[in-house]
């Protein structure tokens, strides 16, 4: 474990005192939404503070990503955008048909808004499909997408609210978003000094790595934490034993990654706001399940979760044989002692988000110290770009694209 | 040579003394039910259970790249076998490249020791090790390997982990402490269940396909990558292949106790089974050119006579790259990913066919070669990320290897 790190997980012990995570995808809900773009600065787990250009709600501040558009299956959506940057910008919706751009001026891809402050662009368009969507600018692309503009859109079916499309085998429990991104700061560093003309995109080199506009560890600090007023989007999954959580993974950047969701396999069952599925109404026949997922740039998936730690061959609650079975625990290994004896404690090293028990919703001694950030006698499952090399922020080990799931206790209420 | 060898044997002493001193009350230990003397070896079998044991050693070492040059490795070695009292003895400065193979069957009950043996060379290093038995379904936090949310061994400590086998497939293993630099490092291995459809009686009828098995799961049974039910993933060899990449500047920044660069990692080295071409046909361990020892083991040499079906459990551990492996004219048919049969949750077969798998760092395909419509012969398998069939500044090998049809 190196120096740096422990500080930085020292710092974030201090966080989790400070509030209440939420387990629904945070976001703005409704059919009109006024965006405008803005500059501000975020901070990253090396502690570096950086540019960035995002889409703001109203008067609010530059977030990144921007603010995740939250809508029903056949609203009309409208879009206002005004700009206060120092070049036009403007917002594309891919997977969204016949996108109405009305006002500012005309642009190669959709109509932009002037850096006026005052421009008005109107977007309308009828959110026609359910599914997990982006949008991002349609001008300068390489570069505005890179300098933060960017966000989310999610459509529900107007079958229900807790399914990912219309079809009942799409229902889920909870549901969590997975925006995957990477800057290269020095685009960013010149831009803040006015050296735009001398960014060179043909050099990007990424060096920090996000989930919801965050590098690990703040992923796991509450939504809207005050210390990352620029990035208000947690990504901490928590389920309870036998729930479905969905997943909306979103390929944010330019770089392909493998997400790896340590405790179970996930089942992805659409991809692009689209269902997988062999026919209208058939239902997910065509899902599959995997271990990692291939996020590509661009692209978006929908996946199903759920872990009850069925056939360990042990029980995972580390209950007797006359105990009372937890609901959606595995009968069949009620009561089986573990089967190997864990080494005596100056054996090992500890994990901050070790109970110090293997048993969920237990806690075992610990060396003073250790384990201070499971408060809950959960069981910590590592979310992580599997190139592991973007698990750093910059040269510092642990953090950039990686969270921690959460399999709580059935008693330990998850908001 | 006779200078080198003194080297290590002190080497390895002073890292002893040097751990006796610091952690005198570490304990290294076996647990293998119905092993009697800590080998890792059964040696009373218990009735109505298939116990399987392994004990590794997880340390450092080194291996030879195929233009000749020398890596600082960290990795695991197989100590199966060994007595538990020369573990630390056996264990280090022996870390092999890829990490000891480790083959399951459904059913099997696996007790897996580590023993940390410590990095010879990096005395100053106090690093922890694991084993992340990566895509296990339903795992628990406490044998899962990740040092934050789990326990892991100091030096000259051991950790049992226990895993019941219930899934068929191709995963793969490696250490998650310190994951970056361990994994960059070397401390990476294949993986594999066999399914209990193997064990079916002789004629056992599985749709239009009848099942073979006349020596009891032996060499002369049908063998699956999948409970299929049809007969649909038979094969008849397997090839366990595993893509990885090293960044040369970073294992010398390791070894020179230097600041790793991690933003800066560029890997040079794209590897199958721990080697670059031509080094992937060797049939024989390679020695590395700082201790002698064998850490190289595994060679990529596929052979098959013609009309065999020819299973590859394709994984990769690069932590940086995502790599296609494309064919010279090999029909490859992918049935499986992430350890899981590519069939929806009906039933619905979405087998595909292909010329080519991209897969990213922690992603797994079985792909059958039926070599039926093949002339005998000698094929090629190899990254079509072109740059990377070289071995760094050498403009030849890399990825690539060797598929004989006799
Ligand atoms: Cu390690
Ligand atoms: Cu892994």
């Amino acid at each position: 474990m190196k120096p740096l790190a422990i500080v930085v997980f020292a710092l974030f012990a201090v966080s989790m005192n400070a509030g209440v995570c939420e387990a629904a995808i945070q976001g703005r809900t409704g059919t009109e939404f006024d965006l405008v773009a803005r500059a501000g600065h975020i901070t990253t787990g090396d502690g570096d503070s950086i540019l960035m250009w995002g889409y703001a709600v109203g008067n609010g501040l530059m977030q990144y990503p921007g603010p995740t558009l939250i809508v029903n299956e056949g609203d009309l959506i409208t879009v206002r955008l005004k700009n206060e940057l120092s070049e036009p910008v403007s917002i594309i919706f891919p997977g969204q048909d016949g996108v109405l751009a009305i006002g500012g001026n005309s642009g190669l891809l959709t109509r932009e808004a002037p850096p006026d402050g005052a421009t008005v662009v109107t977007y309308t368009f009828v959110a026609s499909q359910p599914g997990t969507y982006m949008y991002h600018s349609g001008t300068r692309v390489d570069f505005q997408v890179e300098m933060g503009l960017t966000g989310a859109l999610i459509v529900r079916p107007s079958s229900g609210a807790n399914r990912a499309y219309s079809h009942p085998q799409t229902s889920f429990d909870r549901e969590y978003l997975f925006v995957l991104s990477e800057i290269d700061p020095t685009i960013h560093e010149l831009v803040e000094l006015g050296r735009r003309s001398e960014v060179d995109m043909s050099r990007y080199f990424p060096v920090l790595w996000f989930l919801n506009g965050r590098t690990s560890p703040d992923t796991m600090a509450d939504d809207g934490a005050p210390w990352l007023p620029h990035q208000p989007y947690g990504c901490l999954p928590r389920l309870h034993p036998g729930e479905i959580i969905l997943t909306r993974v979103i390929g944010g950047g330019r770089d392909l990654h493998p997400f790896h969701p340590h405790g179970n396999h996930l089942r992805i069952i659409g991809e692009n706001g689209r269902l997988l599925e062999s026919a209208p109404g058939a239902g997910p026949d065509l899902s599959y399940s995997d271990f990692t997922l291939t996020v590509v740039p661009g692209s978006t998936y929908d996946a199903l979760f759920t872990w009850t730690g069925e056939k360990l061959g042990w029980d995972i609650y580390g209950h007797g044989p006359g105990d009372p079975l937890q609901p959606n625990e595995y009968a069949p290994d009620h009561g089986k002692p573990l089967p190997v004896q864990l080494p005596e404690k100056q054996n090992l090293m500890f994990g901050n988000h070790y109970s110090g028990s293997p048993f969920l919703g237990a806690f075992g001694d610990l060396p003073p110290g250790t384990g201070g950030m499971n408060a809950s006698g959960g069981l910590f499952f590592m979310w992580h770009s599997h190139t592991e090399k973007e698990i750093v922020n910059n040269d510092i080990f642990p953090g950039g694209m990686m969270t921690m799931l959460i399999v709580e206790p059935p008693a330990v209420r998850i908001p | 040579m006779k200078l080198r060898a003194e080297r290590r044997v002190s080497h390895k002493w002073t890292a002893l003394l040097l751990l006796g001193a610091v952690l005198a009350q570490a304990e290294i230990r076996v647990q293998c039910p119905g092993d009697t003397d800590g080998d890792a070896v059964v040696d009373q079998p218990i009735s109505g259970r298939q116990i399987k044991c392994m004990h590794l050693s997880a340390g450092d070492g080194f291996a030879n790249m195929a233009d000749g040059k020398l890596q600082y490795i960290f990795s695991f070695a197989n100590l199966t076998g060994t007595p538990v009292g020369d573990a630390m003895m056996a264990g280090m400065l022996a870390a092999e490249f890829p990490a000891p193979l480790i083959t399951l069957k459904e059913g099997e009950e696996f007790y897996l020791t580590v023993t940390n043996v410590g990095m010879t060379r990096r005395p100053d290093l106090f690093d922890g090790h694991s084993v992340h038995f990566h895509g296990f379904p339903n795992a628990s936090a406490v044998f899962d390997g990740v040092p934050d949310a789990s326990a892991v061994p100091v030096m000259a400590a051991s950790f049992t982990y226990y895993y019941n086998i219930v899934e068929p497939g191709t995963y793969m293993y490696h250490c998650h402490v310190e994951a970056t630099e361990h994994m960059q490092m070397g401390m990476l291995g294949n993986l594999y269940v066999q399914p209990k459809q193997n064990d079916l009686a002789d004629g056992t009828i599985l749709g239009a396909h009848v099942h073979r098995n006349p020596d009891g799961a032996g060499p002369l049974g049908d063998r699956y990558v999948y409970n299929d039910g049809d007969g649909s993933t038979r094969y008849d060899v397997e090839f366990p292949i595993q893509m990885s990449s090293f960044d040369p500047a970073f294992h010398e920044a390791s070894l020179q106790v230097q600041p790793l660069p991690f933003a800066m990692m560029r890997d040079k080295y794209a590897m199958l089974n721990g080697r670059g071409y031509p080094d992937t046909i060797n049939p024989s361990p390679i020695p590395n050119s700082e201790t002698g020892g064998f850490g190289q083991k595994m060679n990529s040499r596929v052979s098959a006579v013609r009309g065999q079906k020819i299973l590859l459990r394709l994984s990769n551990l690069s932590v940086t790259a995502f790599f296609t492996l494309t064919s010279s004219g090999l029909p490859m048919k992918v049935v499986g990913t992430g350890a899981r049969l590519l069939r929806g949750p009906d039933g619905k077969d979405l087998y595909y066919e292909t010329n080519s798998v991209t897969l990213g760092g922690g992603e797994a395909a079985d792909v059958i070669v039926d070599s039926s419509s093949l002339q005998p012969g000698t094929y090629f398998l190899y990254t079509s990320n072109l740059n990377f069939l070289s071995n760094d500044g050498e403009d030849f090998g890399g990825m690539m290897t060797e598929v004989v049809i006799q």
